[in-house]
């Protein structure tokens, strides 16, 4: 273990380095799964037959499907065939969004139909377009209501992103597996890794426990 | 035709073994997962000081550890001092272990919706603190946990096709090495990730059964 | 376990409970109550919510710890920190709840039966035919397969009944038996704690049916502020008693529940 000590030390700043790969992925999924997110799950509770039934298969397909399948259909299935050259980084955050938008749609849905029906009445009765309605009066009270599930959401895709290391992606764990097959300190290398991992997670729970109270209203109870 | 005839005869096989191993690792994974997940998830509710900082330590490792990097440490990591997993014990290990915390808090949470007042009248009848857990307390709260610990089985079978990274070859891994082999990615990973999407949908479906069967009439009302 | 010689009584009290204390979080709930109940008392604590009343019950059966005081069962001193000898003094000792607290999980009949199979280990059969009987006497035989959530207040509470009985306790505490309830339902509750004295069961009641307290007890005494105030025969306490918190108390009450019982 002391030599260990050294030899993490020398490649510390290179693993560590890896963080911004990681919450680069993570950020860049998190938001596009949120964006598509929110039209699904606004189609979903307020979208026609047809439309509903599609996002019901979408959810259904991407809630399914293993991650690294995903990754390798993605990556040497689909961008092979149609001839594009993506770099791994974008493939996995185009596919790691694409799997949180289906929960993530699901999490703003269920805040959604959470909310009494009486905002939604109230606001056509005074006038407002169903899509203003849902913009201003729905969407901003079921936004506050997510981010409890919006969190967890943070710290499944926040472990995921390890996955990515599968493509050749150069994140935390790419890195650390590089260090230990030079060094073969993999035991201790693999628990530093995880030890970021949490604290990465730990960081960002604590920031959305600020954002929801931030945004907090008062004496607004679910 | 000359399409499917390649398929049945090359890789159907070869699939059905990738398959089989992927059985083989997520049954005993589940089974192994929720028996952990019981105890650690009653010890942290019912256990004494020491034992709840333990099932507090285990929760935050094996849930604040990405996956692959435990499985990582038990096929890397540990023969570095001394033990020497096999793949297949190397994932079947780390799924258990793993499965294991997140099924605790499941199990937590539902023994924490139980009010108070039925182990009350389970102490009054006579029963020890144990026996009032296990034939009082844990059946309400296995009933409670099984949404979640259901959708966490749906979980363990995506996640299995994380053992080939510490190369067991299952469904995954079989899919890799054909579809590199005869070049037929698009193919032959759609049909390893239907092959999932059934099994997924086959258990939720039986899961949504099992749910219907239990259930208690009104069963599910919160705590109060 | 200690032998307590009671020199000048001639008998043993069933239940004796002397000089129990009892805060949460510093604000102290029992100030050193105590009394006694011999076989077949049937006797009624009443008075002002947040009195003490129900936490009495629950220190008795030792569902709360004590901060001091002690428990005897037939002159005996219960010793609660053996675990066995707790056990098996709650078996002797029934307690009806408020919120009847059955098992959510379980019909009327297991309910009953669980506690037969589980703690005194009798064989299923048996146990079967016993809880039958006992849900039979508390006029459920038609509901034995419901479930709680499909029973009334009343027939919760009458399930919860016949589960305490089963055990075959010597002494009942009940602990506000019809304070949840509906006042329709509150009859059938009644009927059968009736018929429970009438058999000769011992009894400690906490409830506010001053007027169905005072046909059936023995002996009522008036707890406020944590301590027993006044005690002594439901004629005297309820339309004469001698201190003046009882006499507002029960002034108060009595209003009322001119018409219950």
């Amino acid at each position: 273990m002391p030599e260990g000590i050294t030899v993490i030390s020398e490649n510390l700043p290179y693993i560590l380095g890896g963080i911004w790969v990681t919450l680069a992925v993570v950020g860049g999924a998190l938001t596009m799964g949120l964006s598509l997110g929110l039209v699904l799950a606004v189609t979903q509770v307020y979208g026609n037959r047809t439309l509903r039934r599609i996002v019901a298969v979408y959810v259904w397909f991407f809630r399914g499907i293993p991650l690294l399948v995903l990754l390798f259909i993605f990556y040497f299935g689909i961008l092979a065939e149609l001839q594009i050259e993506l770099s791994p980084f974008t493939v996995s955050i185009i596919v790691l969004g694409l799997i949180s938008s289906a929960y993530q749609s699901q999490i703003i849905q269920g805040s959604i139909l959470s909310l009494p029906e009486g905002q939604f009445k109230a606001a056509r009765s005074i006038g407002m377009s169903d899509a203003r309605a849902i913009l201003f009066i729905i969407l901003p009270q079921a936004l506050r209501l997510s981010i409890p599930g919006w969190t967890n959401e943070y710290t499944i895709i926040m472990k995921d992103s390890a996955v990515t290391y599968a493509l050749g992606v150069t994140e935390i764990l790419a890195r650390s597996r590089h260090v230990a097959e030079r060094t073969y300190q993999h035991f201790w290398i693999y628990i530093l890794a995880g030890c970021i991992f949490l604290v990465l997670t730990y960081i960002g729970t604590k920031l959305m426990q600020l954002l929801e109270e931030k945004v907090r209203i008062p004496g607004y109870a679910r | 035709m000359e399409e499917l005839l390649f398929l049945r005869r090359e890789v159907a096989p070869e699939l059905l073994a990738g398959l089989w191993m992927s059985i083989q690792l997520i049954i005993p994974s589940a089974i192994c997962g929720l028996l952990i997940g019981i105890v650690i998830g009653t010890l942290r509710v019912y256990g004494n000081r020491l034992l709840k900082g333990f099932a507090g330590l285990y929760v935050l490792f094996f849930r604040g550890f990405p996956l692959l990097v435990q499985l990582y440490l038990w096929y890397f990591g540990l023969p570095r001092i001394g033990i020497y997993l096999s793949p297949f014990a190397s994932a079947v290990i780390g799924f258990s272990l793993c499965s294991g915390a997140y099924h605790s808090e499941y199990v937590r949470g539902a023994l924490q919706s139980i009010r108070r007042g039925q182990l009350l009248a389970a102490y009054s009848l006579g029963f020890s603190r144990t026996r009032a857990i296990f034939s009082i307390l844990l059946p309400q709260a296995l009933r409670r946990a099984l949404p979640g610990s259901g959708n966490e089985l749906i979980y363990l079978i995506k996640y299995s096709s994380l053992a080939y990274m510490v190369t067991c070859i299952e469904l995954t891994g079989k899919g890799s090495i054909l579809a590199n082999f005869y070049f037929k990615y698009m193919e032959i990973f759609s049909i390893v990730g239907a092959i999932y999407l059934l099994m997924a949908s086959v258990v939720s479906w039986g899961l949504n059964r099992l749910e219907d069967w239990i259930a208690v009439p009104g069963f599910d009302r919160p705590k109060i | 376990m200690e032998e307590e010689t009671r020199g000048m009584a001639e008998q043993v009290p069933m239940l004796s409970v002397q000089d129990v204390h009892k805060h949460f979080g510093g604000v102290p709930v029992l100030n050193g109550v105590s009394l006694n109940l011999f076989r077949g008392d049937i006797k009624v604590v009443i008075g002002p919510s947040g009195g003490g009343k129900s936490t009495l019950l629950h220190c008795i059966n030792f569902l709360v710890e004590l901060d001091a005081g002690r428990i005897f069962l037939n002159g005996v001193r219960v010793n609660h920190t053996r675990k066995r000898e707790l056990y098996a003094y709650r078996q002797k000792v029934g307690m009806i709840f408020q919120d009847f607290n059955l098992f959510d999980h379980l019909d009327a009949l297991h309910n009953v039966m669980i506690g037969l199979v589980q703690v005194r280990k009798l064989p299923r059969s048996e146990a079967r035919q016993r809880a039958e009987a006992e849900l039979e006497r508390v006029g459920l035989g038609d509901h034995m397969a419901k479930y709680p959530a499909e029973l009334s207040g009343g027939q919760k509470q009458r399930v919860s009944i016949a589960r305490a009985l089963a055990m075959e306790p010597g002494v009942m505490l009940l602990d506000e038996p019809t304070s949840a309830l509906d006042p329709e339902l509150i009859g059938e509750v009644h009927e059968v704690i009736r018929a429970l004295a009438s058999r000769g069961m011992t009894m400690l009641l906490v409830t506010h049916e001053i007027g169905f307290a005072g046909t059936l007890a023995n002996e009522i005494y008036f707890m406020d502020g944590g301590r027993i105030v006044e005690q002594g025969p439901p004629q005297k306490i309820l339309f004469d008693a001698e201190q003046a918190r009882t006499r507002e108390f029960c002034s108060k009450i009595g209003r009322l529940h001119e018409n219950s019982g």
